[in-house]
């Protein structure tokens, strides 16, 4: 089944079968044609055929209830992987006619239910998002066994949907690297600021040599640093190579919540990846470009 | 997953009318204490419905299930019979009306409401009941509907016209159904009406069963004829023999005591005694729908041969069939109104059986007509003096005085005031007891001609009894001891001899027939008993019909003919359904605003721009605007008030909205 953008039903695509209460109304028929032909009774003759009648004709009332509605998925927020996605589905007919009691489900979701007569109507639905990446909420069902619940009417239809499944964030602990590039690749720094002065610490080995707390290491004669708290503004770059030795998902989740962190601060920042880097920038927008960089990073255009 | 279903509102609503349809009418026929259940039921749902209560109480369902089982073997000590079957199901659909719950509960109250609605067809089958039902089925599908349409419905009324909607189009392929459909003969034995419920003749007679038939105007049966008709003195529809008396009481009895084949069916080879049977005079061909007796013999004009497939005669031509007439039936006969019976010569045990008369009863008639006979010398001249005494001294009436233990001496010499079967009874006895072989007849005798359409309708008060002599050179030979007492029962019909007395039809208070003298009452009578015949012959009797109908219709009945013309018929049965469907004559949108969205596309549509299949509102109103830029100012005001309005919950007046599609399409024609 391929994914489409929007998908109308029609009689290629509708399944349709007796359920369970149709069945019961089928030995309730063959049961009153048996009381007809015992008691040689026309009346109840007739009223079982017209019974029998009403079944035929509620086959068509059924697939009259799902035929010529249009499914687009119109609308699914960016989400955390493992949050759960709300999407929202736009169904639509070309002609007025009442539609009543469809259940709409995804795989792994809650059930919702749409009645209405106007052109077009939009349900949310809610499916578990897995893994970072496109969103892909798998089969929708369709189902409905109105007007008289004799017959179940379904179909299963595949829609494209533009959601994106951001990774989930884990918070890290980033590695110092310097905003020139000089010492990149070393990744031994801590990350530390560089702007506002937060005391002195021991020196560890790859540490700016301009951080050296020279006064201070003439007075006591061990190697001393200068910590500065805030991250210079050349510090404030999201970096993929901040996390080395972890594979990619988990850089992608510390990168993430690094980034998440970096939008509560006023000051600009920006991401870089393997192969891309952006405009330091600050804001929601921002921000929501960086996460789909991370969320689609290697993944195929699509889904 | 799914929250608990719970029984939408309008649903039970529903179910409950449709209850109230398919009950109400059988409380007629079904004991007193099924109101109480039934009505016990309707009021708490009511009263469910109206939020006043919750589900019942284990107290009040424990108490009505005690009730109905107390109350089913009170009235019904033996549980085989339509009857207790009825009640029980209606006992079982008012319990399970009260304690539905769930959505199963809910469906099978429907179902057993469809079953219960057919119950009324059983006890009656007039044209009225069979259109009533349609009544509790279009209710008890219309609560099928309530029960699986979505609960966001705000409308009483929605179920009620989905199930409108479908039964109409389903009914012509029931008719095709209906016409086209084999029908098989009965699988096995069921229960029928207990005797109770049963107007009609019985298998004995006893003074005063034929006149408590007097007190009934119920249709017994219709005759069309072919050709001439009969003179009212030849219109004896022969019923059974009765040919043992005992406690005052003639019963039929059982072939014994003749020739080997007992009945000849219509369809089988000619027997022995049916072959020699030379036929004489004139004859009369007919049909005769008869009302459901639940017995197993026929009616016909004596002297009667059947016509019709699974019809049989008997050897003291008593006319019978194979399943007892449980729904109305329609058959054939010929008869031979000459009184030619074949005369079979009568075996020793057969001549003993209808002279045996219990030697103690009676014993002043016995001893009269003894003396009787050998004054005589034959048998005629016996007879006619017999008949001369009822001429003379005996008066005929519907409220006769009640008789003693020995009736045929209380009323031929003491009350001498009676109906048909006194004089029927003593006559018959009289004869055997001076020697003559004789038996009861009985039946019907005359019936009303409808003016207009030409065929006989025969009632309840047409009962008769008389009686048939043998006589060794001519065989069974009819003799109506009635006709000697009150020749105008005969000639003029029981209708004219007794309506001023007052038991005539005194079970039938309503009985237009009460009215037959004002004009016009009597010319709405023959109508409706026009539609009435219809719906018999048609309806009721089809079966009988159908070959006939069939073969007129197709040429000759091959199975693949059939098959091909049901299909052929079924597909244009169906028609209506797709016909509803492609038009738009559906489901107009109920949502004002949505009313002049649809309305703005078909003025948009007549400016060539049509909607297309999922092309969201916005989306159309932008591509309207880009073709008719003229326009696109309005356009524009109309969509984003109509969502606004529709989608975004912002005020939105319908009259702004009529303004601006008048705006667009002036002349206002959409």
């Amino acid at each position: 089944m391929p994914k489409q953008d929007s998908v109308t039903l029609n009689r290629n695509r509708i399944f349709i079968f007796p359920s369970r209460a149709g069945f019961a109304y089928i030995a309730l028929i063959i049961l009153l044609w048996l009381v007809a032909t015992n008691y040689q009774n026309n009346i109840v003759f007739g009223f079982a055929a017209l019974l029998g009648s009403v079944f035929v004709v509620a086959i068509w009332h059924s697939y009259m209830n799902l035929s010529g509605l249009q499914f687009r998925i119109v609308k699914a927020a960016p989400t955390y992987a493992g949050d759960v996605a709300e999407i929202v589905i736009r169904v639509s007919q070309s002609t007025p006619r009442l539609r009543d009691h469809i259940a709409l489900c995804f795989a792994e979701g809650r059930e919702a239910t749409l009645s209405f007569h106007g052109p077009v109507i939009e349900e949310s639905l809610y499916v578990k998002a897995r893994q970072r990446g496109w969103l892909n909420p798998g089969r929708l069902r369709v189902e409905s066994s109105y007007p008289l619940g004799l017959f179940r009417v379904w179909t299963y239809i595949l829609l494209t949907s533009k959601g994106v499944v951001y990774p989930l964030p884990i918070k890290g602990h980033p590695q110092l690297i310097s905003a020139d590039g000089e010492d990149q690749g070393q990744g031994t720094g801590n990350h530390s600021g560089s702007e506002d002065f937060a005391g002195i610490d021991n020196y560890r080995l790859g540490e700016s040599r301009n951080h050296i707390a020279w006064k201070q290491v003439a007075r006591s004669g061990r190697l001393l640093s200068k910590r500065f708290d805030d991250p210079p503004l050349s510090q404030s770059w999201v970096d993929w190579d901040a996390f080395p030795g972890l594979d990619r998902e988990a850089r992608l989740s510390r990168l993430c919540a690094w980034l998440l962190e970096m939008s509560q601060k006023p000051d600009p920042f920006g991401l870089r990846l393997p192969g891309y880097e952006s405009q330091a920038g600050e804001g929601s927008a921002h921000l929501a470009i960086q996460l789909e960089k991370l969320a689609l990073f290697e993944i195929e255009e699509g889904a | 997953m799914t929250p608990a279903w719970q029984l939408p509102r309008y649903g039970s609503l529903w179910l409950l009318l449709g209850f109230v349809a398919a009950v109400s009418p059988l409380f007629s026929y079904l004991p007193g204490w099924l109101i109480i259940v039934a009505s016990a039921a309707v009021i708490w749902r009511l009263l469910i419905y109206r939020g006043r209560v919750g589900a019942p109480k284990k107290l009040l369902k424990v108490a009505l299930v005690i009730l109905c089982v107390a109350g089913l073997l009170f009235s019904f000590p033996k549980p085989y019979g339509l009857e207790p079957m009825a009640t029980l199901l209606v006992s079982a659909y008012s319990l399970k009306l009260l304690e539905m719950k769930g959505k199963r509960d809910a469906l099978i109250t429907v179902y057993l409401g469809f079953f219960v609605a057919i119950i009324l067809s059983l006890f009656d089958q007039g044209m009225f009941t069979g259109l009533y039902i349609v009544v509790p089925v279009v209710l008890l599908i219309a609560g099928l509907a309530g029960i699986n349409q979505s609960d966001r419905h705000r409308h009483h009324l929605q179920p009620l016209r989905t199930a409108a909607l479908m039964v109409a189009q389903a009914i012509p392929l029931m008719l095709v159904i209906f016409l086209l459909l084999p029908r098989l003969g009965p699988l096995w034995a069921v229960p029928g009406l207990g005797p109770s419920a049963r107007t009609g003749m019985s298998d004995t007679m006893s003074p005063g069963d034929i006149t408590r038939l007097g007190r009934s105007a119920e249709i017994a049966f219709r005759v069309a004829f072919e050709g001439e008709k009969p003179v009212p003195q030849q219109l004896y529809w022969r019923g059974l023999t009765l040919s043992r008396f005992k406690d005052r009481q003639w019963t039929h009895m059982d072939g014994w005591g003749y020739s080997p084949g007992l009945i000849q069916w219509q369809e089988e080879p000619d027997l022995d005694w049916f072959q020699d049977w030379q036929r004489q005079g004139r004859s009369s061909h007919y049909e005769i729908t008869l009302e459901p007796t639940h017995e197993h013999w026929l009616f016909g004009l004596d002297t009667p041969e059947p016509a019709s497939k699974g019809v049989g005669l008997m050897q003291d031509f008593t006319l019978v069939t194979k399943e007892p007439v449980n729904s109305r039936r329609a058959y054939r006969v010929t008869s031979w109104l000459d009184q030619q019976k074949p005369a079979i010569e009568m075996s020793d045990l057969r001549r003993k059986i209808e002279l045996s008369i219990p030697e103690s009863s009676n014993p002043q008639t016995q001893a009269i007509a003894r003396q009787w006979a050998v004054e005589a010398g034959n048998p005629k001249a016996l007879i006619q003096r017999v008949l001369t005494l009822f001429n003379q001294r005996f008066v005929y009436t519907l409220s006769p005085p009640p008789l003693g233990r020995h009736t045929v001496d209380d009323f031929l010499w003491q009350t001498r005031t009676g109906f048909c079967e006194h004089f029927a009874s003593s006559f018959a006895f009289f004869m055997r007891a001076a020697g003559i072989p004789a038996r009861v007849v009985i039946g019907y005798q005359g019936g009303e001609w409808h003016p207009d359409q030409g065929y006989l309708i025969v009632r309840q008060y047409d009962a008769h009894a008389w009686t048939e002599v043998w006589l060794e050179e001519e065989g069974w030979v009819r003799v109506d001891p009635t006709a000697a007492v009150a020749p105008e029962r005969i000639e003029l019909g029981a209708m004219d001899m007794l309506q001023d007395e007052d038991a005539f039809f005194a079970d039938s208070p309503f009985a237009l027939a009460r009215f037959h003298s004002v004009a016009w009452v009597n010319s709405l009578r023959m109508q409706l008993d026009l539609l009435e015949y219809g719906w018999s012959k048609w309806v009721l009797a089809y079966d009988d019909h159908q070959q006939g109908f069939l073969s007129g219709l197709l040429g000759n009945t091959s199975y693949l003919r059939m098959a091909l013309f049901m299909v052929v018929a079924g597909l244009v049965a169906m028609i209506p359904v797709f016909w509803f469907s492609f038009n738009r004559l559906r489901e107009p949108p109920r949502h004002p605003l949505d009313q002049r969205y649809w309305r703005f596309c078909r003025v948009m549509a007549r400016h060539g721009i049509h909607l297309q299949t999922g092309e969201a509102p916005y989306d159309f109103a932008r591509r309207c605007a880009r073709v008719r830029p003229a326009d696109a100012d309005i356009i524009k005001q109309f969509i984003d008030a109509y969502i606004g309005g529709r989608f975004a919950g912002k005020p939105c007046e319908k009259d702004r909205l009529n303004q601006l599609l008048k705006k667009l399409h002036p002349l206002g024609f959409y």
